[in-house]
């Protein structure tokens, strides 16, 4: 027999399902809201959280691997020989499947006209026959003598002057990247000023103006350059020169230690621009004369070398007493090395040795074209190869923002480099600015710092943190809503089955 | 690029201007050497450029193609820098250590604050911001000098412009001239600063005086500072002035009570060879007025109790050498000639929330001299103007502060600028004293590394006297006085676990979550006990 309940207790708490929040409605409202709330929110957590990634035109650029740009070079031989014609357009094409690489990205076109003027505008190259001169070239012409001989050697000729850069012309990789801007850093740096006779300075300005400048003129479509230049009087070097019978020499291993970095300063950090290094270096008296040595260990005429994509240097050994300023005549020694090296570093062509040149330009427009010509493939191929492999490396990394600057970058690059396309037939000039364009914008976008922003916030750390945090609240929830929906189908079957018993 | 073909004759021009007026450069050194009251030798290497004719770029040039730049004796990695965001005049110091101007007197190198100190003036005009110009020169020098410059901020940079009058001339551009302002006074010189400074010399520290800049000395020392000047001198040209200081003490490297130094004492090198581009180069030696005492070799010239060795003149190597007969000892009282007052400042209060800042202030001289009072303090600090008071004697004095200017900060941002001008009676001690609180910082404004507390940058004391014809305005009486500097102790959470920081906050979440969850969804039942037989 059950005991009877305390009177004291108020009918409620005898049967707590009265009670207006312990009705089955109430509690699973509550627990609906909590859920309500969780989905409602994460909307909210999701922008919050999200990375920008703005799509890149990944299909476009896709496409651009196919597209290989072709530079059109128009040839006309003054002359009514079609056999002649014949002949030189096909060793030419001979040459082009002998050596492809040379030959990439180039399609000469020759045709014969007895006046090539008319073509002259267009940009095309004209060969004169004239009986009586030499080889030699003017403007955009070539003059040959119009004898068996040398129409015979036109094809080779004209290949040279062309396509200029074979694989055996650039073995160490001198020629630097391209950039729009270079910054020519000229320096004069004794050994040691204190030991005496030393060169105290030099007269930069008209060295600059007599050797330099015809250079830089001539390609500023092609570059900008910011001249500089420094003198210092103590520049130790890093090794001890190899003392001979009357002079010192440095081997050939050393001369890759030659420069100094960390005793001398050579560049400062004010600028982005590539920086070209022209070092004229005065040995101490003390060690004088300094020459290079070959490997067999004699002592090399010249004292000038180049470093591969940095500089050159030419080493000056001043007769003694030493005149304190640099006299007229070793400064031209030293900045015609110093001209020689630039047009090396920056890929101007040599000349084929059987050629006079006409005008005293210093480059030739055959020289300028050929260069411009390269520098149009190489940035076209530059800029092509970065758009692709920012694609690509958007799509490995998920975590990697790319905001508008970026993706405004890319679509610039594109376009750019979709003009070029367009106008590589009609202007090389203007092909040759929108393929700058295009890599210098792909490059921008590729170094973009905006990209890096969470590239070391991996989603493991992610998991780590949100974790702990969501199973001690989620887990409860999740259990309540579980079990109240179980309770709620029991009930629905209970009540089913009285029902089915009543109605029997 | 297709505009360059016409910019070339203008250029071409240019070029040829240029070399008509080439402008000539001289270079001077000197070492000044003075042997202070308590025994210790000041030492100060003075190393100067003069670029003849030139003058700073014009800020409205400043997006265009900059001239070429020829430099024989200046150094043309800082004349880039000074171009690139056309600088007119800069001072950059870095020392290490607190200048007693009590014992040591004013130093030669007024510079003398704690840590890192850089402020420029630029002309504004140019298409971009000075601050913009300001931001790029920090992280330029701080390249260069291979120092935290760049950390400088805006959280540190003021414009204090009546303290930092310009040393040299403002170009007449019509453009107005603006400073920039800022120090560290955590940040510390050492060898790494001094390499790329010795690179900026002509002769590095191969020849010449600076051959005895031997940086495990110089370190050494009880104080140390270099310092970066560039001003123009209207017609001379632009100037560079490279300073090294130094105090050092050679009472602590003798096992005898004797102060007798020499160069080979001091740096542990001598002057052996001339540095062959210097126009001047000259060691400086203050006599002393005191005792006996000889020296060793004899100057090339000696006046006014200094003692003068043209170094390109006189037989190498040089090691002077000055040495007193007797022992040394350490004088009861030291008198300050040559600074009028001297400072106190230091930080109370014990709690991380609140504290109090107080400054005394002795003026020495027999009459009134009036000061200006500059604090440029960070925001972790902010001060609560209406409790500044001053006192003499401890009684309230209302009539010694005046003139007084306040920006105040804005948290997380911008520093505070305090400026008042003070009045000191002769002879007496004037405390200043305003109550602070304390910032609270951000878990991500905290420094990674370990942590000691925040260092806050000295305050200024100017002596000044009221300029005749404009009264707002002040002409200095002398130099800077640079007080210590404070270190304040911030709020900062334990940082040395985050994980278990994440787990106790989780297990707290929980327990808050699951107790309110568990109380509301809670399914009460009336459980019936059965019948006791």
């Amino acid at each position: 027999m059950a005991l009877p309940p305390p009177p004291s207790l108020p009918s409620t708490l005898r049967d707590p399902k009265s009670l207006f929040f312990q009705q089955d409605g109430i509690r699973r409202a509550i627990i609906a809201s909590y859920w309500a709330l969780i989905i409602l929110a994460l909307p909210l957590w999701w922008y919050t959280t999200s990375i920008e990634r703005l799509s890149l035109p990944s299909t476009r650029i896709q496409q651009l691997a196919h597209n290989h740009l072709e530079l059109p070079i128009k040839i006309c031989l003054e002359t009514r020989e079609g056999t002649l014609v014949e002949q030189v357009k096909s060793q030419l094409l001979a040459g082009k499947s002998q050596d492809p690489l040379r030959w990439k990205g180039l399609a000469p076109e020759v045709i014969g006209s007895a006046d090539c003027g008319k073509y002259a505008e267009s940009g095309a190259y004209i060969v004169k026959f004239k009986s009586g001169t030499p080889m030699s070239i003017n403007d955009r012409e070539l003059h040959i003598p119009s004898s068996s001989e040398y129409t015979s050697a036109l094809a080779n000729t004209l290949t040279s002057l062309i396509a200029p850069y074979s694989a055996s012309s650039d073995p160490d990789n001198r020629v630097v990247q391209y950039s729009p801007h270079y910054r020519l850093a000229f320096s004069l740096l004794n050994e040691d000023a204190a030991a005496g006779d030393a060169v105290l300075g030099w007269n930069i300005q008209a060295a600059i103006r007599k050797y330099i400048n015809p250079i830089t003129q001539r390609l500023s479509a092609l570059h900008n350059f910011t001249v500089e230049s420094q003198v210092q009087f103590h520049a130790p070097l890093a090794f001890l020169p190899r003392q001979l019978d009357d002079v010192y020499g440095i081997e050939p291993a050393d001369l890759t230690v030659f420069v100094n970095s960390a005793e001398w300063t050579l560049s400062s950090s004010s600028s982005n621009d590539p920086v070209l290094h022209f070092i004229l270096f005065i040995p101490s008296s003390q060690r004088r004369p300094l020459r290079i040595l070959l490997n067999d260990g004699k002592s090399r005429d010249s004292t000038a070398f180049l470093l591969p994509q940095w500089g050159g240097i030419v080493i000056h050994n001043p007769p003694t007493p030493t005149d304190a300023a640099l006299p007229s005549q070793a400064l031209h020694i030293v900045f015609s090395s110093f001209a020689n090296q630039l047009s090396s570093l920056l890929g101007i062509p040599v000349l084929p040795n059987n050629i006079d040149q006409h005008s005293d330009a210093g480059v030739s427009d055959w020289q300028l074209d050929a260069l411009t010509r390269r520098r149009t493939l190489e940035n076209a191929e530059g800029s092509r190869d970065t758009l692709l492999s920012i694609v690509k490396l958007v799509n490995q990394i998920e975590n990697m923002p790319v905001g508008p600057d970026v993706r405004d970058d890319v679509e610039g690059a594109l376009s750019a480099f979709h003009t070029m396309s367009e106008s590589a037939s009609s202007s090389l000039a203007q092909a040759f600015a929108y393929s700058a364009q295009s890599f210098v914008l792909a490059s921008r976008a590729f170094f973009s710092p905006g990209m890096l922003a969470l590239l070391y916030f991996p989603a493991e750390h992610t998991y780590a943190v949100y974790s702990p945090l969501f199973a001690s609240a989620l887990i409860p929830l999740l259990v309540a809503a579980l079990r109240e929906y179980l309770a709620w189908k029991r009930e629905r079957k209970e009540k089913l089955e009285r029902e089915r018993e009543k109605r029997e | 690029m297709l505009s360059r073909q016409y910019l070339w004759p203008i250029t071409l021009l240019h070029l040829c201007l240029g070399t008509i007026a080439s402008p000539q450069e001289i270079f001077d050194e000197k070492l000044s050497l003075n042997t202070l009251q308590d025994g210790k030798v000041a030492s100060k290497f003075t190393f100067t450029t003069l670029l003849n004719g030139a003058s700073p770029r014009d800020p409205r040039t400043l997006h265009k193609e900059d001239d070429s730049q020829h430099y024989t004796l200046f150094p043309l990695a800082l004349g880039q820098i000074l171009r690139e965001y056309g600088v007119t005049e800069l001072h950059l110091t870095l020392n290490a250590g607190k200048w007693n101007y009590d014992r040591w007197g004013y130093p030669e190198e007024k510079g003398v604050g704690t840590g890192a100190e850089l402020w420029a003036w630029m002309g504004d005009g140019a298409n971009t911001t000075i601050d913009e110009r300001w931001k790029g020169l920090r992280n330029s020098l701080s390249g260069l000098f291979c120092a935290s410059i760049a950390s400088l901020d805006e959280l540190r940079t003021t414009s204090p412009s009546q303290s930092f009058a310009p040393e040299g001339a403002l170009p007449d551009w019509d453009l107005p001239h603006q400073l920039r302002h800022a120090s560290l006074p955590s940040e510390h010189v050492c060898t790494e600063n001094l390499t790329p400074f010795l690179k900026l010399l002509p002769c590095k520290s191969l020849s010449g005086i600076a051959a005895l800049l031997n940086p495990h000395k110089l370190f050494d020392a009880d104080w140390h500072g270099m310092g970066v000047h560039v001003l123009w001198r209207g017609d001379e040209g632009v100037e560079v002035q490279l300073t090294f200081q130094t105090v050092s003490d050679p009472l602590r490297i003798t096992s005898r009570k004797s102060q007798d130094w020499s160069l080979q004492s001091l740096f542990d090198r001598t002057v052996d060879r001339t540095c062959p581009v210097a126009e001047t180069s000259q060691i400086f030696v203050t006599l002393p007025n005191r005792g006996l005492y000889s020296i060793s070799p004899e100057p090339s010239v000696s006046k006014n109790g200094l003692a003068i060795y043209d170094v390109k003149s006189v037989n190498k190597p040089l090691n002077v050498e000055l040495k007193w007969p007797e022992a040394f000892n350490y004088p009861l009282s030291y008198s300050s000639g040559t600074t009028p007052f001297s400072v106190k400042r230091t930080l109370t209060g014990s709690s991380q929330a609140l504290g109090r800042l107080s400054v005394a202030i002795t003026n020495h001289r027999t009459e009134a001299i009036s000061v200006l009072y500059l604090e440029t303090m960070p925001w972790l600090l902010q001060f609560f103007l209406h409790t500044l008071e001053a006192r003499i004697d401890g009684v309230l004095a209302h009539d010694i502060i005046s003139d007084l200017t306040y920006i105040p900060s804005v948290p997380h941002s911008r520093p505070t600028t305090f400026q008042a001008l003070l009045h000191l009676p002769p002879k007496k001690t004037v405390q200043i004293k305003m109550d602070v609180t304390k910032a609270f910082l951000r878990y991500t404004e905290h420094p990674p590394d370990a942590q000691r507390g925040w260092d806050l940058p000295p305050a200024i004391l100017v002596p000044v006297e009221r300029s005749q014809n404009d009264s707002s305005s002040f002409t200095p009486l002398g130099g800077p006085v640079y007080t210590s500097t404070l270190l304040v102790d911030l709020a900062t959470p334990d940082f040395s676990m985050p994980y278990n920081v994440i787990i106790f906050t989780c297990t707290l979440i929980a327990g808050l979550f699951g107790t309110v969850f568990n109380i509301l969804t809670r399914k009460w039942v009336v459980v019936r006990l059965a019948a006791q037989p």
